[in-house]
């Protein structure tokens, strides 16, 4: 507490996080850490099977195991028994179809985790088998069983297109084409912290601390779900160890919830093993995407095609939201007049297709930025150029037709990666690889739009409250997985009311004590609620002021200012402790609440109702420009990534260490996704089923990374920041893919992550000679 | 859940283990097995309270270095006598698993595993390395490269406890060598591996070559024909290196898993090779066809 | 069984099942939370502790094989009045904590690893979280991290 107290918050300032103190002793309590001198374990049966209609479940086995309390299943849900973000289609414990392999058929509470992993073997069940659905292909093909009967679709969530200017037909136009076609992975989220949490019910009260990004959402969720009205259910959202989009949505909550009515007046836990977590929550979407750009000679892009399939899996869980950002991202930050993109979100029997850091967006700039540099390529200009020749600016729309009318960054973010060492030096680094090696360097950019689209309300209510001891108590509702939006929140109230962190407090997110302020997702946490905290802080002051004021006697509250635990007069320098004045005030009158809406787009991008709804158009953008030196052992196929530069416009730094933390960390996951996070499934199980099968990167594996901020102002941004967030990890796999072709002559992957082996069988296939139309090898 | 038992003797350990109990060296292998249910015994048998010298401690015999097979990974990484004498596995262990779980596994108990993809095997083989088996009836030794009979089977009776790991010293070879392919660079269980030892000529020829490679085969392999085709090349002339690599992709009939493609390990076994050479290959790396280079 | 070992420089005896996995020891048993399980196989270095002066996984150890040992997690670190160790404190100011899961294991590795060797290289930084993995950082501001406390360290050196 020393460390930090004594600070004085500013914002712009390298600040260390006051909540580091208690996580480096390891005295935070996650979710994972609620254990009660009593208590309970549930645990779900998981179908294992991925496609069946249930005929019954039997339980009869298992509950006689010693400590097994209650087994429920469906027919113990009062509830709707379906749960989901946008469509509510999935259910809590399966009652008619069995959809993908992680679906919960029962639920155990025990008294010990022994007797719940022993009453939990003995479960079994009756089915009929459905044929399963594995691919995009037999999914739409006529005639396939459908995965949602009721669905108006069929095996399609959704589907729309984008068209600008003449779309198809200005091919005709172009001096040069290129085309390129990409199949993407799952990538799963592997947070630290499995989904987990604790519940309990007394007198007619639920209450569920749990690690998740959405705890408002849970609550109505969880609510209709299970069957109890949501003002007796409440949920705590502690330091979440690890989201990234994984825990956006229920994971935990409502099996909890109904353990804990089940068994009431003691805690019930539940914690997912690693195992459970790969097999039952949601995954980023594998898909595969087709591109063909177009351009005039002197390399200005003309037209644009995208065909992009995601594999959504069985349930809706945010898909066609999924579907909707990339689909407006596809062209990334570029000027391309024609374009025709378009997509589908389809169901299968795999795993779910949900919220992953980047939403999309990864996918669709795997595709385009590889095509940026065929095009280079084929044109002969250098990668950063072309970019910069076609990289918008404010006011420019972008393909998918959105216009641009917020802050701007690419030219400026491509300006300094061009006068950045790496880039300089890459030539002089190339050319001193070792025996064996082949170094190549490459480059990629992206934008990211944040927050939820036109239509979906973005907002926060942000509540400040000065306590009787003269502090002030922040309530913030809106959850820090990690990204530190607590100190940020901290920081700018602090800077605002000059007061030290000694002198600040933080209520986590609870829908008890907090106000809702939306989900930890789409780059628009700090944003909407730091908007959201200036408002509540400037009527706070403008309050406390008038009050010392009115009880002075002075005219006017103009006449004090904040310094750290009180208010000074200015004219007489009388000081005025904040208790004091605390004591003045009615507990209302200590309270300011602020509700902040962050800007809707007005612009009619698209007609379609279901793309608009899902996003479409967004309104403030961030923006980056990325270059990876890379080194390949041709005996092994071994990639090291040697060296990685970022420069990102995300507005003004609030904290520059912890844009940073994002930076370093949307990079290394990205680096997970290029080159060692292979997911496979066969026929909807999971090969890879752990952290010794799934590899994500480790100490080793990740470079040194050179970070810049161009700090252009958002002039909409609380301080003029916006979100850095996903950004980061968006152009990360193109980066890598381009310094690989660089080093190999051209070499591309179609099947990603590009493990060792997928690289070595692109160094053993001869390439096409450049200027050779179509298709480089794809593996 | 199983019943723990401390033995403090070595004797107290021969008795249980008659008994058929299975004995919990490290944990590292054991544990995980337990937790996939590939196992499920009755009783484990705890190493930790035996102080047998024996089975925790390196010693020198004059020709060999005996090694307990419940000494650590890290304790032989920091041994001066396993650092002296034989540098390959030093290299292998360094790559085994991560810092904690070198500090609680044991050499005993990556043999035992017996997985054709145990770090420390391969340089145990070319180092010719003896496995010393104790029982009640007493002890009997015979080569590692025939107590390790398949994926997780070893010659190993019933009654038996790997006891010591006895490797000749090796003053003849010059290099030692271990190189491990896998999916990042810790925590990593090894899609390829392959162990030399070289020993040369006064201008740099190959008079003496051991090889044993890793995750190629059912057990580690070892090819004397590939070998044979090193005796007598120049460390930096690639002719004989490219000859031996084919044999090696040749002989072997790799698996397929979720790791890797039987195609990638043939291909790579034979790079392995290519990796000795001290020269320039002499080949546009780009040209390199399967099985061509 | 009956279990006698030293625990954060405490000594203890307790009753317990000889099977009871370490981390449930500590986590349930003895509400030292701090160690944390991410995996339960050994693959992730969440749950690391020290056990006599060494690292190792309590996910991967039972009850039985820690009697006579002495203990240490990363309740132990700190001192008196909550006084951190400046490894502790290298990673606040360094910003190597985001999420804060993986923090308890990282700390105990770069701490065990400063006890040993106390000016590692980068390479040797590096190594010594390789058995640790984050979701969060990247490792870079970790690596800053086990920096700053090499040089807090060594402060009083020549």
């Amino acid at each position: 507490m020393n460390l930090i107290s004594k600070t004085s918050p500013s914002v712009g300032a390298s600040q260390a996080r006051p909540d580091a103190l208690n996580k480096v002793m390891g005295h935070e309590k996650f979710a994972a850490d609620y254990y009660g001198p009593r208590h309970l374990w549930a645990g779900a049966k998981r179908a294992g099977i991925p496609h069946g209609r249930l005929i019954s479940v039997s339980t009869e086995a298992a509950a006689q195991v010693p400590g097994v309390k209650k087994i429920l299943t469906y027919t113990d849900v009062k509830g709707s028994n379906r749960q989901g973000v946008i469509q509510k289609d999935q259910p809590v414990l399966v009652d008619d179809r069995i959809r993908h392999c992680g679906d919960a058929l029962a639920l155990v509470i025990a008294e010990t985790s022994q007797a719940l992993e022993a009453a939990l073997a003995l479960i079994s069940f009756e089915y009929e088998a459905l044929p399963g659905i594995f691919t995009v292909a037999e999914a739409l093909k006529d005639g396939a069983p459908l995965i949602h009967p009721a669905h108006p679709g069929g095996n399609c969530l959704l589907s729309g297109q984008l068209v600008s200017g003449k779309g198809l037909e200005a091919f005709e136009e172009c001096d040069a084409v290129v085309e390129y076609a990409v199949d993407l992975p799952r990538q799963e989220h592997a947070y630290l912290e499995t989904e987990c949490g604790e519940a309990v019910y007394e007198k007619g009260e639920l209450s569920i601390v749990v690690s998740t990004q959405t705890p408002f959402r849970d609550r109505a969720e969880t609510a209709q779900a299970i069957g109890i009205s949501p003002e007796k259910l409440r949920i705590i959202a502690p330091y979440c160890g690890g989201g990234f989009g994984g825990k956006d949505g229920i994971t935990v909550q409502s099996l909890l919830g109904l353990a804990a009515m089940a068994c009431p007046d003691i805690p019930v836990k539940m914690m997912w093993s690693r195992e459970e977590s790969f097999l039952s929550s949601p995954k980023r979407h594998a898909a595969s995407i087709h591109y063909r750009l177009g351009a005039k000679q002197n390399g200005v892009f003309h037209a644009l095609e995208v065909r992009a399939d995601f594999d959504t899996g069985p349930y809706d869980h945010l898909g066609g939201a999924v579907l909707g950002l990339a689909l407006e991202h596809a062209g990334g930050p570029y000027r391309i007049p024609h374009a025709a993109i378009q997509g589908r979100a389809v169901y299968t029997n795999n795993t779910i297709g949900g919220a992953f850091r980047g939403f999309g967006v990864p996918q669709v700039a795997a595709a385009m930025e590889q095509a940026v540099d065929l095009m280079a390529e084929k044109l002969s200009l250098a990668p950063l150029d072309i970019r910069m020749k076609n990289a918008v600016q404010k006011g420019d729309k972008i393909p998918s037709g959105t216009t641009l009318k917020t802050s701007t960054g690419i030219r400026e973010c491509l300006a300094r990666l061009k006068a950045h060492p790496l880039y300089q030096e890459a030539d002089a680094w190339k050319k001193k690889a070792p025996a064996h090696m082949l170094r190549g360097t490459g480059m990629a950019c992206a934008l990211h739009g944040m927050g939820y689209g036109p239509f979906v309300p973005d907002t926060a209510i942000a509540k400040l409250e000065l306590t009787k001891q003269g502090r002030f108590r922040i309530y913030f509702g809106v959850v820090d997985m990690g990204q530190g939006n607590g100190v940020t929140f901290l920081q700018m109230a602090g800077d605002l009311l000059n007061q030290n962190y000694e002198n600040l407090e933080l209520v986590l997110p609870d829908t008890g004590l907090t106000l809702p302020c939306g989900s930890a997702s789409a780059s628009r946490s700090t944003y909407t609620f730091g908007n959201a905290l200036i408002q509540a802080v400037e009527t706070m002051k403008i309050r406390l002021t008038q009050k010392a004021a009115d009880s002075l006697m002075v005219g006017d509250g103009d006449e004090f200012c904040f310094i750290p635990g009180h208010l000074r007069h200015l004219p007489t320098g009388r000081e005025f402790p904040l208790a004091q004045l605390a004591a003045l005030l009615s507990q209302e009158e200590r309270i300011t609440i602020s509700r902040y809406r962050a800007p809707a787009s007005k612009e009619t991008v698209t007609k379609d109702t279901a793309l608009q709804m899902h996003g479409i158009p967004h309104t403030v953008f961030s923006y980056t420009a990325h270059l990876a030196h890379v080194e390949i052992d041709t005996l092994t196929g071994g990639i090291t990534v040697c060296n990685y530069a970022a420069v990102t416009d995300c507005g003004r730094l609030i904290n520059p260490d912890l844009y940073r933390q994002q930076m370093q960390g949307g990079i290394a996951q990205g680096l997970g996704y290029a080159l060692y996070e292979d997911f496979i499934t066969d026929k909807g199980r999971l090969l890879t089923a752990n952290l010794s099968t799934y590899i994500i990167p480790g100490a080793l594996d990740i470079p040194p990374m050179a970070l810049s901020s161009v700090d252009l102002q958002e002039n909409t941004g609380p301080f003029g920041m916006k979100g850095v967030g996903e950004i980061c990890i968006d152009p990360v796999l193109p980066a890598v893919a381009n310094a690989v072709a660089d080093a190999c002559g051209g070499g591309r992957c179609r099947q990603w992550p590009l493990t060792c082996e997928r690289m070595l069988e692109i160094l053993t296939i001869p390439v096409c000679p450049p200027g050779a139309d179509m298709n480089r090898s794809l593996i | 859940m199983p019943a723990v038992t401390l033995p403090r003797t070595l004797d107290e350990l021969l008795d249980l283990k008659a008994q058929g109990h299975a004995i919990l060296a490290g944990g590292t292998d054991l544990f995980v097995h337990m937790r996939n249910k590939k196992i499920q015994p009755r009783t484990l048998v705890c190493l930790d309270q035996l102080k047998d010298k024996g089975l925790r401690e390196v010693a020198d015999t004059g020709d060999e270095i005996c090694i307990g097979a419940a000494a650590t990974h890290t304790q032989l990484i920091q041994n001066p006598l396993v650092q002296q004498h034989f540098p390959v596995l030093i290299q292998a262990l360094n790559t085994l698993g991560s810092p904690q779980i070198r500090n609680m596994g044991t050499l005993g108990g990556n043999i035992m595993t017996a997985s054709p993809a145990g770090d420390s095997l391969p340089p145990l083989y070319v180092l010719d390395a003896q496995v010393e088996l104790a029982g009640k009836k007493g002890s009997r030794r015979m080569p590692l490269s025939r107590f390790i009979t398949g994926p997780g089977s070893t010659g190993l009776n019933p009654e038996e406890i790997l006891y010591r790991v006895r490797i000749p010293k090796q003053p003849s070879y010059d290099l030692h060598h271990f190189e491990k392919v896998g999916h990042r660079k810790s925590l990593s269980i090894a899609i390829l591996s392959m162990a030399a030892l070289i020993g040369l000529t006064g201008d740099k020829k190959i008079r003496a070559v051991r090889l044993a490679w890793g995750s190629l085969g059912k057990t580690i392999v070892t090819s004397p024909e590939t070998e044979k085709l090193l005796m007598g090349t120049p460390m930096d002339d690639p002719a004989g290196f490219i000859l031996a690599a084919a044999r090696i992709r040749e002989e072997v009939s790799p698996i397929s898993d979720v790791r890797a493609g039987a195609g990638y390990r043939r291909q790579v076994a034979g790079n392995l090779v290519l990796r000795l050479c001290q020269g320039p290959l002499k080949q546009d790396p780009l040209k390199q066809g399967p099985g061509a280079v | 069984m009956k279990l006698s070992f030293t625990l954060n420089h405490k000594a203890l005896t307790l009753e317990t099942d000889p099977d009871r996995r370490v981390i449930d020891l500590l986590r349930e048993d003895l509400c030292l939370t701090g160690t944390k399980e991410a995996c339960g196989e050994g693959e992730c270095g969440a749950c690391t502790i020290r056990v006599n002066k060494e690292l190792r996984l309590a996910c991967l150890m039972i009850a039985a094989q820690i009697e006579g040992c002495f203990i240490e997690t990363i309740e132990g670190l700190a001192g008196p009045d909550q006084a951190l160790h400046p490894v502790q404190e290298a990673f606040v100011q360094a910003g190597a904590v985001q999420c804060g899961f993986c923090t308890p294991g990282m700390v105990m590795a770069v701490t065990d690893l400063l006890e040993t060797i106390p000016n590692p290289d980068d390479t040797r930084i590096r190594k010594a979280l390789s058995g640790n993995l984050c979701r969060c950082t990247g490792y870079q501001k970790i690596m800053d991290a086990a920096r700053l406390a090499a040089k807090k360290e060594n402060k009083c050196l020549p």
